[in-house]
Parts: C-alpha cells; structure tokens; sequence
C-alpha cells in the first residue's frame, strides 16, 4: 500500500472515519448540535478530495491526466475504477447526504437523542455508494453494496416506533434476498469468465469460444438477470419494489429522503459500470430486459401511486416510476445495433442521460423531501389532507413543494424536463420509441397524482392557522436544491457536458 | 417605424414575467397589485404594438424578422437554442396577446381573494403564450407550451366558480396529453439522423423540409402527433370536451385569456407546424382535416343553440368557429390549378378575429354575471336598458361573429370559404351552414337576454364602470378597424403564408 | 478455462452427491436391519425427543430468549472478528514489517470503537 493508494481511496476515508469521529464523540459530548456540524465538515472534506482527484483527472494544474486515476501501479488497479464517472457520483452523493443533514436538523429531536447513531450511520452508508460507484470488481461491488444497505436497514428502524422498525425490517429481508440472487448471479459469471473483475469478464466474453460452452450466452444471460434482481432492489425498479412504500412511510423523513437519491444513484452507477464495461460489447438482449423493467416501474409506480393519501408513500411509488424513466436511458443502449449515425454518439446518449436524469432527480426529489421533512418535523403527519392551505402558512414551503412536484411531472423550466427530454431522445434514438411514448404518456399519469397535492396545498382552507416556522439551516438545504433544479432546467450545458464527459469514462462506451 | 431594438421580442415575452415577480414582491395591498399588473400589461401591449408596427411587410423582407437567437445549451448529444422571432403569421397574434392581456388585468379589477397571487397567474400566462407564438425553436415552443398549464389551471381552480376543481383538471389532462403526443414528435425530428436541431429557421426553409430526410418516424405519423396536440387545444371535435367545462368555470380574466389567445395556440401550431413542416401530409389529409372541420362547425352551432347558460353558449360557439380554421387550413388540397392564400390567410385571420370576438362576448358575459349573478339565459331578459354599453358590446361581437359585413368576422369567413370552396365544394357548403346557424343563436340569445321587457330584479343593475369599458372600447374598435380595412391583417399574413404556399405549388 | 469449468463443477457434484448419499444411506441402513431384524424396534418417549446432548430436554422447543442474548452475541463477534483477522496477520508479520503493524493498529481501533460505543451505551449492563 503506497501513498499514491491512500490518496485514491482518501474520499472514502474522509467520509468513513468522519462517520467513526461521530461515533466516538456523541460518546464523549453531551451537546448533540455540535455532531452535524463534524459531519458536514467530513462531507466537505470528501467533497474537496474528490475536487482534487477530478482536477487529476482532467489534467489541470499538473495533474495525471489519467481517465481513471487507479490505473498504475498499486493494489488498487483491480477493483477500483477512480474515474470521471465515480467521481460525478461521489459529489452527487456527497451533496445529497449534506442536504439531508442540513434538512434534518429539526427532525433529529423526534429521534430521542439518537444523533450520533443517525450521522454515523448517514456517513458509512454514503461511504458505501461512493465505493460502489467506483468498484469495478464484484466482490468490491458487493461489499460496497452490503455497506450500503446495511446502515440504511439500521436507519430506517432509528425511529424506534411500529412502523419504523417495520421499515427497517423489511429493508433488511428484502435487501438480503436480492443481495442473495445478486451473489448468485456473480457467481455463473465467474464460473463463466473465471474472473471477478468487470474488465475480464467483458474480454472473456468477447474472446472466441474454443469450444462450445455450456448453455452458451444464456447462462451469462441467467447472469444478467440476477444481476439486476440485485441492483433492482437498489434503485427500486418493478418488481424489487415492494419495499419501497413501507419503508419510505415508516422510515425517519431524511432517511426516507436519503434512500430515494442517493441509493438509488449509487445504484444505477454500477449498473451502468457493470453492463456498460462488463457486457457493453457482448449482446444486447439486456436493453430489451431493462426496457421491460422500465415500462413496468413506471406505468405500476404511476398508477399505484394515484391512489396514496400519504404524501410519503406517494413520493415512494413515484420514486418507483422514476426508476423507470432513468432505466430508459439505460435500455437506450441497443442504438448501436441500428448505427445510422456516427456509433460514437449514439452510445453516449443513453448513459449520459442517465447521469443527467440522476443529477436533474437528485436536486428535484431533495426539494420534496426537505420540504416534507420541514412540515412532517412541525405538524407531525405525512397525510396529504394535512397539507391543506400550505400557502397560507408557509409560502415558501408550498412553493418550494411544488416546484418539486412540477418538475416530478417534468414540466419545464425545471431540471427534470430536459431530463426527461434527453432519456427520451436516446431512446427514440435507439429506435425505442414506443419506450418513449410509454414514458411520455406515464408522464401525463403522473401529472394528476402530482398536481393533487399542489392543489391541496394551495387551493383547500387550510386545517390550521399558525404559521410552519423552518430553520435557518432547513432554509438554506431548501434554497440549494431549489436553486439546482431551476439551474439544470434553465441552463443545463455545464451538467450535460459534465455528464457525456463522466460516462466516456466506461469502457464500454467510449471507442 | 424604425421602433425597433434588439432584443424587443425577448423584452416582450419576458416584461409580463419579471412583472408577475414585481408583483409579487411589491404588491403587498391589492390595489398596487393592481395598478402594477395594468401597468406591466399596458407596457406590453405597447411592445406588442412596436413589433407588429415594425415589421416589415415589403416583398424583399426577411421571412423571420427581429430574431434574438443565442445557444441555450449545447452538448455532443442534445442541443437547443433561443431563437425568438416573428413572421407574417405571429406577428399579429403578439398584438392579439398584448391587447386580451390587458383587457383580462382589466377584468379582473374587481375580484378581492388572493389579488396579487391572481395577477401573477395571469402574467405569467401572458409570457407562456407570448413565448408559444414567437419561439422558433421546437425545444423553446414547447417549453411554453407546457409553461403556460400552470397559470391555467391555477386561474380556474381557485378564482373560478361551479365544478371549478374538476374543469380545472380536465383542462390539464387534456393539454397534458396532448402535449405528451408532440413531445414525442419533437423528440424524433431531433434525433433523425438527418435533422439533429430543434431550429425551426432551419427546418421551415423552403427546399430543407423534413420530406427528404431520413426520420426515425414516418412523416406522417409525425404529422399526427402534432396534430393531435393542436386539435385538443384548438379544439376540434371529439376532442372539444373539455372546452365547455373550462370555458364555465373559468373567471372572466381566464375565459378571455383561454378563448382569445390559448386556443390559437392550436391554430397556430397547426399553421406553423403542420403546415409548415408537413405540407404534403397536409394535403393528402386535407380531407380528414375538412371532415372534422364541418363537424366541428355544424356540431359547434347546434349545440350552442341548445344551452341555456350564456356563458356555455359562448364556449360551444367557439367550438363551432374554430373549426373554420380547420377549414380553412384544408383548403390547401386544391383539386386544379394554383393554390392561393386565401384560405389559408382566412383561417390566420379567423384566429386573430375569433380571438377578439370571443374575448369581447366573454367580457360582456362576466359583466353580465357580477351584476345580475345569474347566467341562466331564461333569468335574463331586458337589459340593454339598463346596460346599454354592455349591450353594444354584445351585439358588436355577436355580429362580427355571425359575418356581417363591415365587422371583422366576415372577412376572415368569407376568406376561409373561398379558399375552401375550390377545394371541397359540398363540404365548404355544408360549413357555410354553420353561419347561418350562427345568426340563429347570436340573435336568439340576445333578444332572450338583452332585449324583451325589463325585469323588476334588475332595475337597479348600472352599465360597465370606466375601468370596465375600457377593454370593451378596445376590443369594439378593433373588430371595427379589422373589418372596415382588413388589409392591415391580411397583408401581414399573407407575408407569413406566402412561402408555404409557394412551396404547395413547387410542389 | 472450459475443463477447469467442468472440474470445477464436478467436485461440487461429488460432494453434493456423497452429502446426500450418507444421510440417505444412514437411514437406508437403518431401515434394512430393522427388516433383518438386527435392530430392535423399541420406540420410547426419550427416543423420540429432539437430540440435546443426551440431556432430557426442559420445555418447548419454542422457547423465547432474552433479548439480551443478541447484543452479547454481537459484542461477541467483534473479537470472534478481530480473531479471525489477527491469526493470518500474525503469521505473516515479519513478511509485511512496519506497514502491517499500522493497518492492524487502525483495525482494532475501529473495533475499539465500536466496543466503547456498546459500553457506553449501557449495552454491557444487564438490566
């Protein structure tokens, strides 16, 4: 282990032993304020090691210069991939666990002193994704994974209450399941390629076959499946979602908050790292898997969620037809089949607008969040009826609530629009329109769940008169992600630029 | 004029928006609110009035003129840009915005709930639609396209009255869906291999247009996708329904935006886009186009002849004389000999006619409403004694919209059939029906409302106040001046049609 | 890399099949002599019980355990973990010198924590 290693996993350090840092000093203080702010300090810390590393990598002020830093000498080269891509992930996850941080400050006094149990376990779980983003190996995928979801059941549970401990629970199961199918999927491949690392795996499959092998493609195919039963769970896609309503009503608000962005980022990460380096060049029977997934999250995700009258199962089943809508951009991979064009940019689209889609959800699903964490931490009730006449006491939150909402449904000038807009391009690019028109039309399901609330919120007397008084810091964590989704929507070229340059990173797409 | 100044079109979308945001700091009582929102509107409305005076309609001008144009985000994979500008065709309907935007801040004088966040609505609505008609990039056309849902929806559910909630939301879904249909229409022009821009500078062009492309959808499935969009928002029969609910239940300041200038965005979309664009699928559809048009007509005026709510009878009419664009516009499949402008030109004028006539019936009605609160025809009766500029108003717009000479209504009608004629005979006939119909209801209804003796309940009823006649001295001299020299509109238009016509003929 | 594969795989058969041939034989064997009648068929109450080391089981076999049971066993682990890692460690130490001693300082520093963690928050105490 050199210097050069320590360096490369120094974000993940940072982040890690901040978490540890937590742990040790709600032992030794009694004032609990003082333990978010250690935090936040840790996350920014990984926030600037990460600059550091993405400054490497572009080859500014002396940098290497190299796509992924981990190539080289050191242990790492085999497992890690410290690339544009893992880097565009790590600030996503990063910026979401300080929102949701800087958002659950009042909320934390519903946790019955458990604030150090709740930061630490924020930290070690982002350290998860952030390595997840970054592991290009399966046993590193899978450890990533499992340090992932094991704090997140942990949390969901931090409430203590019936329903909570039925979030965590149900997490927990349901997690250990698919990381059991995910595990056996891994283990056909390795059979297959007699590798673990996603590089070998995609050579060994690309090799010419000496002699028939048993099953042909189709064991690596079974592979494939159980592969994304595993990562399914993680980004809540039809049918790995039945857990996803409970645990987002029974989980703490900002828990709640955390799992619907970040996880499920950190989710497509490796999934677009594992099929897009692992099986980018071998067939393309797995588009079509994933456009099936996608048509099915987002036409179930909609249409059960018409019928919620809790606002956080509702945000849940929407998360499940947001899923479908980001697994379009990830079914978009099929264009190459029908290169009209240049192959070069067709490829591109349908990864890139995924990293898009994640960065325009990310800002436009905190917005919601941190504005229902602010209500649910001084009204105490996640019921959509509960939010009647929001505007009149509190403008800013019913505003802010439903920017969020409208840029759900995709309406413009919100980031979500030119998202939508731009997974759906790649599709019809691919020559998936109907995928398109499927997505467009849920588009239009979703909008009438949506604007319920809005007009709940702004057209219903309101229940109750006093005014929602919000903190500063829940405040400022509302105007960031405001401000973020208005900028995707109104001047998206920095993030789509910094998107297409994050996934010519995979192998599996530039060429 | 020479009035003009870089940057006028952006001024002009944008001056309602930054006003809608004054307004919603400064207006902390109503009566600023107010005053602000006239004002911001007014100001427009002058804007409005330079773009339409400066453009230039002499044979050697520019197609598209006073164009601001700058990239708005541009990567290897998707890239759109702000391209604003106006032709023959939206130049007028700029003015049409500015002066119904004016006259609904107007209308709305008088309501008390929720006033600054009322006119913030409506200004926004302004810039949507404002947008709608000047954008020439595809990606920005539809941007306010759906941006103007909001202000929409938020007018009719909360200052609206009856089933207020549900029009509301049957206004939304229906435009939503529409939308959704064109958003995949947009969609795949940008990704054909051959096209890869949303500029619409580029994909008008004469000689450049989409028939020689290699798409990733046929043409003509693109043709009715956006088709499907501008028919529910103009709206054609059987995708009327949700007209007649929006139209009740909106506020007076809404059912004059809505029927004025939201429908012609369906027009105009079908001008601009399907027109434009697809002029060979046009005319090999002409005859579905026809078809509904002279349902849409007949269909319209029998309906209006059986209601009994003044305003619902006003929604129903506009039914039956949007469909005259659609008329209008199927002209285009003339069987022998060259295409003239007319029908077309007579569907562009009908829009602009239609939108003052209708926002002028819809004024007159609210006035009707707040003061004698009460909308059910047979309640009425007797009261152009009472309210004699009301009255003038009524019969003005009545009139004009039944095609008698002199007001502007008959020169669009007259245009659109005389284009429609040479290409469908008997169905233009058929449409022609729906005139006189017309004249059935105008002149039944205002002598069941206006007319007959004065009832004892409204006796005590006053005229329209200063603040509210000024819209409907407005709208009166328009319908007038439109009708007694309409080359000021046709002129223009003409300039707009004139390369899609020239292109018919290449054809 | 195909003949590997199948070799692989066919250890994993031949120890799939003699885990099943013994049990299967074992009761196969039992059910034989019984017909020779070598073993006598004398079923009584203790025979039939559930196997407790010989023990007379006390009670159902749906006992409830103290909660507690589970953070002791938990705590447990973390030096059943630490165990684990330093036998390895120790046995190639003097291969890996100073950069060893570190990496093993942090680990059971970490494991330190997490042990003064249950402590302090009364997780040693039985209440």
């Amino acid at each position: 282990m050199s210097s050069y290693d320590l360096y490369l996993i120094s974000p993940y350090l940072a982040v890690a032993g901040t978490g540890l840092l937590v742990v040790l000093l709600d032992l030794v203080f009694r004032r609990k304020g003082l333990l978010a702010g250690v935090a936040l300090a840790g996350l920014a810390l990984g926030l600037l090691l990460t600059a550091v590393q993405a400054r490497d990598s572009l080859g500014l002020g002396g940098g290497s210069g190299l796509p992924n830093l981990a190539i080289g000498p050191g242990l790492l080269a085999a497992s890690l991939a410290v690339d544009r891509f893992a880097l565009f992930f790590n600030v996503l996850v990063l910026a979401a666990a300080g929102i949701v941080i800087l958002a659950s400050v009042d909320y934390l006094e519903r946790m019955r002193g458990n604030h150090g149990e709740f930061l630490a376990l924020l930290l070690f779980s982002a350290t998860g994704m952030m390595l997840l983003s970054a592991a290009a190996e399966l046993i590193t995928i899978y450890i990533a994974l499992e340090l992932t979801t094991l704090p997140l059941a942990a949390l969901a549970a931090l409430l203590m209450d019936r329903n909570s401990s039925e979030a965590g629970l149900k997490y927990l199961i349901v997690g250990a399941i698919s990381s059991a199918l995910m595990l056996y999927g891994m283990a056909l491949l390795f059979g297959f390629a007699g590798t673990t690392s996603v590089e070998g795996i995609a050579a060994a499959l690309l090799a010419p076959a000496q002699q028939p092998v048993p099953f042909g493609s189709y064991a690596v195919l079974a592979a494939v499946a159980l592969l994304l039963a595993g990562f399914g769970f993680k980004i809540a896609a039809v049918p790995f979602q039945m857990w996803v309503p409970d645990v987002y009503q029974g989980a703490p608000a900002p828990v709640a908050a955390f799992l619907s962005v970040a996880s499920k980022a950190a989710g497509f990460a490796v999934l677009l790292r594992v099929f897009y380096t692992g099986f980018g060049d071998f067939d393309w029977h797995w588009g079509a898997l994933a456009a099936g997934l996608a048509a099915a999250s987002m036409t179930v995700g909609n249409l059960v969620a018409m019928s919620q009258t809790n606002i956080r199962r509702l945000l849940g089943y929407s998360t499940i037809a947001h899923a479908g809508y980001i697994l379009i951009g990830v079914a978009a991979v099929a264009g190459t089949s029908a290169s009209q064009a240049s192959p070069g940019s067709l490829t591109t689209a349908g990864p890139s607008s995924v990293l898009f889609y994640l960065a325009a959800y990310v800002a436009a699903n905190l917005t919601a969040f941190v504005a229902v964490i602010a209500i649910s931490s001084r009204i105490a009730s996640d019921r959509i009826s509960d939010y009647a006449g929001l505007v009149q006491r509190s403008p800013f939150l019913a505003a802010a609530l439903a920017l969020a909402l409208a840029a759900l449904i995709g309406i413009p000038p919100t980031s979500l629009f030119i998202a939508k807009l731009y997974v759906f391009s790649a599709a019809v690019h691919s020559g998936l329109a109907w995928l398109a028109l499927v997505g467009v039309i849920n588009s239009v399901v979703s909008a009438y769940y949506y604007i319920k609330v809005i007009r709940v919120m702004f057209l219903e007397p309101p229940a109750a008169q006093e005014r929602i008084h919000i903190s500063p810091t829940v405040w400022a964590a509302l105007a960031l992600v405001v401000a973020a989704t208005l900028w995707m929507g109104i001047a998206p070229a920095a993030m789509l630029g910094v998107a297409e340059g994050a996934v010519r990173a995979l192998s599996g797409v530039a060429r | 004029m020479g009035l003009e100044f870089p940057g006028l079109l952006t001024a002009t979308v944008f001056l309602p928006a930054a006003g809608a945001l004054a307004v919603l700091a400064l207006g902390r009582n109503d009566r600023t609110a107010r005053l602000l929102a006239a004002l911001v509107a007014l100001a427009d409305l002058a804007l409005a009035v330079l773009v339409f005076a400066g453009f230039d309609r002499g044979d050697g001008a520019a197609r598209f003129q006073m164009v601001d144009r700058f990239t708005w985000f541009s990567a290897q994979t998707l890239e759109a840009s702000y391209i604003l500008g106006v032709d023959g065709l939206s130049a007028p309907l700029v003015l049409l915005t500015g002066l119904l935007g004016l006259c609904a801040v107007l209308a709305s004088w008088h309501i008390t709930l929720r006033v600054r966040e009322h006119y913030m609505w409506l200004l926004l609505l302004q810039t949507a639609v404002m947008g709608v008609f000047t954008s020439l990039d595809l990606l920005l056309f539809f941007l306010f396209w759906e941006v103007e849902l909001l202000p929409m929806y938020m007018l009719i559910a909360t200052w609206g009255g009856g089933r207020r909630q549900y029009s509301a939301m049957k206004f939304l879904v229906f435009t939503i869906l529409g939308s959704a249909f064109m958003l995949v229409a947009i969609v795949a022009i940008f990704v054909s291999p051959d096209v890869g821009t949303f500029d619409m500078t580029r994909l008008l062009a004469p000689g450049s247009g989409l028939s020689q492309a290699a798409l990733a959808l046929p043409l003509s499935a693109l043709f009715w996708l956006f088709f499907l969009a501008f028919a529910i928002k103009l709206p054609t029969w059987p995708l009327h329904t949700w007209l007649p609910d929006a139209h009740t239940d909106a506020p007076t300041a809404g059912s004059v935006m809505l029927a004025g200038v939201l429908l012609k965005m369906g027009g105009y979309g079908l001008l601009r886009i399907n027109l434009g664009m697809f002029p060979d699928q046009t005319r090999q559809f002409a005859w579905i186009l026809i078809a509904l048009g002279v349902i849409s007509v007949l269909y319209g005026a029998v309906v209006t002849l059986r209601q009994t709510d003044l305003k619902r009878l006003v929604a129903y009419s506009s039914v039956s004389h949007m469909g005259l664009v659609l008329v209008g516009v199927a002209s285009v499949n003339v069987a022998q000999g060259q295409l003239t402008a007319a029908g077309l030109n007579g569907a562009a004028m009908q829009l602009f006619t239609h939108g003052t006539v209708t926002g002028l019936l819809f004024l007159a009605v609210g006035l009707i409403y707040d003061k004698a609160h009460t909308r059910y025809i047979p309640d009425l009766g007797g009261l152009a004694g009472r309210m004699p500029l009301v009255t003038i108003a009524f019969l003005v717009a009545g009139l004009a919209s039944l095609g008698l000479p002199g007001l502007s209504g008959f020169v669009s009608e007259l245009l659109v059939f005389l284009g429609a004629f040479r290409a469908f005979p008997w169905a233009t006939a058929l449409a022609v029906l729906g005139i006189i119909l017309a004249a059935g209801y105008v002149l039944w209804m205002a002598e069941r409302t206006l007319f007959g003796p004065g009832r004892e309940r409204f006796a005590h009823l006053t005229d329209a106040s200063a603040v509210e006649a000024i819209p409907l001295v407005l709208l009166m001299a328009s319908i007038l001046a439109v009708g007694l020299y309409p080359a000021m509109l046709t002129g223009v238009f003409q300039a707009g049609l004139a390369p899609v016509v020239a292109a018919l003929n290449g054809g | 890399m195909l003949e590997n594969y199948f070799r692989q795989y066919g250890l994993a058969a031949i120890f799939l099949l003699v885990a099943f041939l013994v049990p299967v034989g074992m009761l196969a064997g039992s059910w034989v002599f019984s017909r020779l009648g070598v073993r006598p068929a004398k079923p009584s109450p203790v025979k039939d019980a559930p196997y407790e080391c010989g023990m007379e089981p006390i009670g159902g076999p749906w006992n409830r355990f103290n909660f507690r049971y589970y953070a002791y066993a938990l705590l447990f682990v973390i030096f059943g973990v630490e165990v684990v890692f330093l036998y390895p460690w120790a046995v190639r130490f003097i291969q890996m010198e100073l950069f060893a001693l570190i990496e093993m300082a942090i680990f059971i520093l970490v494991l330190a924590a997490a042990w003064a963690y249950a402590w302090r928050k009364g997780d040693l105490e039985w209440r």
